[in-house]
């Protein structure tokens, strides 16, 4: 988050809120992520028209919309790319990117690690509900049934693609995200709104990637990851953890006593493409600028 | 250098051939850079080999007095380093003409009406080298190449009685600060190369160039390079793109220039990602482009139509390539033109620019950024290998005549009354707010949207909304649109028309002139807007001509196909995709076929 976008003026949650309402079922964990996103952006005091919030496509990818910031919903998987080129040519822009987990991790996946390489100062919030919203409700690579389920015998979740069982494993994101080094690292649950604020706002203000995986149950495709089955599962990530050590942060993502809530693993010492860039073109600022004429010269 | 006003008219080509790192493409530079400074004017025509080292490479050289318009026919001077130089590309050679050959290296077969000359090139150069041995110290001398090159400039500046003066200039101020041992070296080697081919001579017959003087600055370019320079000319300052032959030279270049101009480059991890990154960056209120080839295009489609349906300006260069799928990365084709103009599902508009020569790739990139955002919509500009990687004397651009379109931006007044992003307009084109700009907040969206953009998928709404992108190419293609093309040739009535796009630009000039010179009745349409098509200009040229020819780049005739959708002329169709550019012979071949008829 650039000090550029953020205003003078004071912003309630609400002033973030748009007059398009949400399109999102009742009960969609969607709701609460978008209101500890309002939260947070009024707790950062950013610029409306300083802030651009960039989606893929997805249920959770209609979020743009719901605020009153600039805003782009892109096509499914790209947001990244596009937050990259908004963020780069305009460092002076706060740029958010949210989208859902196949946006993320399916069609998505190869941009994270490119992201992570060139660490723009973009805060990534994806709304994990472990399934293809939007769709209707195909497997998606969070939907969580081990690989080993049908040859175990084991009653299966059935998705609508995989009727039978599902013949694949899935990924576990934050374990991806340390992998990748991105710079900031947290999980969030939209059933934590305060904690989720918090972790939202730390992640704006990181300089630097910020990947948030926050869960955020769909009530209407899938009755597993529920509310209820996440408020069991999650607890506080302990707090001695210490987020720079990255060995400690792979221990606590890999973890299978439940999912640990809070930032997870970060890197402070990365920089961003956006200083490279600034650098780079502070090298020739003293000299004679671009010109096109003496270029054009080079080949007489 | 001395200058003498041409009595005679310049027109030779000569080939170089030899495997790659031989020291072909540095002598060929060598021979383009002594010429043109001749007044000469210059096409060069290179083939590259699919080898990553290693490889027969080619480097044809067309030096005339006067502008050039194609590689030519026929080769006059043949320059074989090495034996498979010479059997890879001897073809093409006229009977009656002259090799040069390194008799170091191999003995070309016997071949009657031919004119010969043997050049021991290492021989010679290595004696130079010795001359000095004792002038330089032991490390610089080991690490001395023998002037091989120098050798072979001397004997082909001789061979075709072109002054050495420029030549000796150029060594003067190449190796001044290496000392004096090293000029004298190469001077002689420059004049022994001469002097062989003196020897040889007698009373067989030798092409001349004769120098010309020069009136205006001129620079010696190719299409890439002019291309970019014209993007930078043009206000590009974001560039997004993923290596791919030809097109990668393109991003090397700006890579170097673009932060002295303020701006931001990225090599992105897939061309997805490169085109993501523009939309971006444009978005955001920069000028972006993104250069590729077929491939990459093919990857970018859905993007495309992103762009075209949330009406941000992009500049996708598209640097064709031979073949279908990896096809032939090396060769040229002009084989995208389906892709580019119907590469989309469903449908959203997008401008199709196309260059058709070296100095028209700097206007055309200056033309493609200033209709991407006068329009608000992407704009694909089509290259190709064959006008990427050649070489021409060109005058240099009047940067005067360069003009810059902004994009339609709100009104502070627009800003603070109820902004509408996608407001329905007598063009079709709205005002588009940049973020910082207080008041015009919104939502970029591929999605279905009112002129708020808010999302809607109401009957009447897709109907104002998609009428309202599509009025922008009509807007065009009634203004300024209806004006991209040129005419060559007769005024009149023809006997035959050619209507073509692209790079073939210069061999149909050329051919046509041919024609019209021994009393043919021949026209030519040039097409530079390919969408939206110059119809009315295309109905009218139909009209004063008797048959119409339409010479293309590729397998099944897609230009064709797109002019006749467009404007139901009938035409004759010349399709042809094999990896080369036209020759001026086939063109000339195929109009008195259509004439004769
Ligand atoms: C290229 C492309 N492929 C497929 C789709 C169809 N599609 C839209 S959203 C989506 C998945 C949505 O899942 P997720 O990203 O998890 O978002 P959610 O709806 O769960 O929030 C798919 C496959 C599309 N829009 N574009
Ligand atoms: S389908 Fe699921 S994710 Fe989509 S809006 Fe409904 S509850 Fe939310
Ligand atoms: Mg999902």
């Amino acid at each position: 988050m650039p000090e550029t976008a953020v205003s003078q003026q004071q912003y309630a949650p609400k002033d973030y809120k748009s007059s398009l309402k949400p399109i999102w079922c009742p009960g969609c964990g969607d709701f609460g992520v978008l209101n500890a996103l309002y939260k947070a952006m009024s707790i950062c005091g950013l610029s409306p028209e300083k802030t651009v919030i960039v989606s893929g496509i997805g249920c959770s990818s209609r979020l743009p919309g719901f605020v009153t910031t600039y805003g782009f919903h892109s096509v499914h998987g790209r947001a990244l790319t596009i937050a990259t080129g908004i963020k780069v040519s305009r460092p002076d822009l706060n740029v958010v990117v949210v989208g859902g987990d196949g946006d993320g991790y399916s069609i998505g996946a190869g941009h994270i690690p490119h992201t992570a390489r060139r660490n723009p100062d973009i805060t990534y919030l994806i709304m994990n509900n472990n399934v293809y919203g939007l769709t209707k409700g195909q497997v998606s690579p969070t939907s969580m049934v081990p690989m080993a389920s049908l040859q175990a015998n084991i009653d299966p979740k059935r998705w609508k693609t995989t009727p039978y069982g599902m013949t694949e494993d899935y990924i576990n994101p934050i374990a991806m995200a340390i992998a990748y080094d991105i710079s900031f690292v947290a999980r969030g649950f939209s059933y934590r709104p305060n904690q989720l604020t918090e972790i939202i706002v730390a992640g704006l203000q990181h300089k630097g990637f910020s990947l948030i995986d926050a869960f955020s149950p769909c009530p209407t495709f899938n009755q597993d990851q529920t509310d209820d089955y996440y408020k069991e599962q999650t607890y506080d990530v302990p707090e001695d953890h210490d987020p720079t050590d990255r060995v400690k942060a792979f221990e606590l993502a890999l973890r299978t006593d439940g999912y640990p809530i809070g930032v997870i693993y970060r890197n402070d010492t990365k920089h961003s493409i956006m200083e490279e860039q600034a650098a780079l073109k502070a090298r020739f600022a003293g000299q004679p600028s671009g010109s096109v004429s003496a270029l054009l010269h080079r080949f007489v | 250098m001395s200058q003498q006003t041409a009595t005679h008219a310049t027109d030779v080509v000569v080939r170089l051939a030899g495997e790659s790192g031989e020291g072909v493409v540095s002598l060929g530079d060598l021979t383009v850079q002594m010429l043109s400074s001749l007044g000469l004017d210059i096409y060069t025509f290179q083939t590259f080999p699919a080898k990553i080292k290693g490889g027969t490479v080619m480097y044809q050289i067309r030096v005339h007095s006067g502008v050039t318009l194609s590689q030519g026919d026929g080769v006059d001077v043949l320059i074989a380093l090495s034996k498979d130089g010479y059997d890879s590309f001897h073809m093409g050679m006229r009977e009656d003409g002259i090799l040069l050959y390194d008799s170091d290296a191999f003995t070309p077969p016997e071949s009657p009406g031919r004119t010969e000359y043997g050049l021991p090139i290492s021989t010679l150069a290595n004696h130079e080298k010795q001359a000095i041995r004792s002038e330089v110290e032991g490390e610089q001398l080991k690490r001395l190449p023998p002037p091989k090159n120098i050798v072979g400039l001397g004997a082909l500046m001789r061979l075709i009685s072109a002054p050495l003066e420029p030549a000796e200039q150029y060594i003067r101020d190449l190796f001044g600060r290496k000392g004096e041992p090293i000029v004298r070296m190469n001077i002689n080697a420059l004049h022994v190369g001469a002097q062989h081919i003196e020897d040889q001579i007698g009373a067989k017959r030798t092409p001349h160039v004769y120098p010309v003087p020069v009136e205006r600055e001129r620079l010696t370019i190719n299409g890439n390079q002019m291309l970019a320079i014209g993007a930078l000319a043009a206000g590009c300052r974001f560039y997004a793109g993923y290596p791919i032959t030809p097109a990668s030279d393109i991003m090397e270049f700006l890579a170097k220039e673009m932060p002295k101009f303020g701006g931001e480059l990225i090599q992105a991890e897939d061309e997805i990602a490169a085109l993501g990154m523009c939309l971006g960056a444009s978005f955001a209120g920069k000028k972006a482009m993104t250069a590729t080839s077929g491939p990459g295009l093919s990857l970018m489609v859905e993007q495309i139509n992103l762009g075209g349906q949330a009406e941000i300006p992009v500049v996708i260069a598209d640097i064709q390539r031979g073949g279908a799928s990896t096809g032939m990365p090396t060769k040229t084709s002009q084989g995208d033109l389906n892709l580019a103009v119907y590469g989309v599902h469903n449908e959203s508009p997008r401008i199709v620019i196309a260059a058709s020569s070296v100095e028209d790739c700097f206007w055309t990139s200056v033309d493609a950024f200033n209709l991407a955002e006068k329009y608000q919509c992407p704009v694909i500009l089509l290259s190709d290998q064959a006008l990427a990687t050649r070489k021409c004397t060109i005058p240099m651009p009047e940067l005067d005549k360069v003009r810059l379109e902004d994009r339609l931006k709100p009104t502070s007044e627009e800003l603070s009354n109820g902004f509408r992003r996608f407001e329905i307009t007598e063009t079709g084109v709205s005002p588009m707010s940049i973020p910082g700009m207080a008041g015009g907040a919104y939502v970029s969206t591929g999605i279905e949207h009112d002129e708020l953009s808010n999302p809607g998928y109401d009957p009447d709404l897709a109907q104002r909304m998609k009428a309202k992108r599509f009025l922008k190419l009509e807007t065009l293609a009634k203004s300024e649109g209806a004006s991209y093309y040129r005419l060559w040739g007769v005024k009149g009535h023809a006997k035959v028309g050619i209507i073509a796009f692209g790079s073939t630009e210069g061999v149909l000039r050329e051919s046509t002139e041919r024609a019209r010179e021994e009393g043919y009745k021949v026209a030519h349409l040039h097409c530079r807007l390919i969408n939206p098509l110059p119809v009315e200009a295309i109905k009218e040229f139909a009209a004063r001509c008797d048959k119409i020819l339409i010479p293309e780049l590729n397998w099944s005739g897609q230009f064709g196909h797109w002019v006749r959708a467009n404007t139901n002329i009938e035409y004759r169709a010349f399709a042809k995709d094999v990896g080369l550019p036209f020759a001026p012979n086939e063109i000339y071949n195929q109009i008195i076929e259509l004439l004769a008829e």
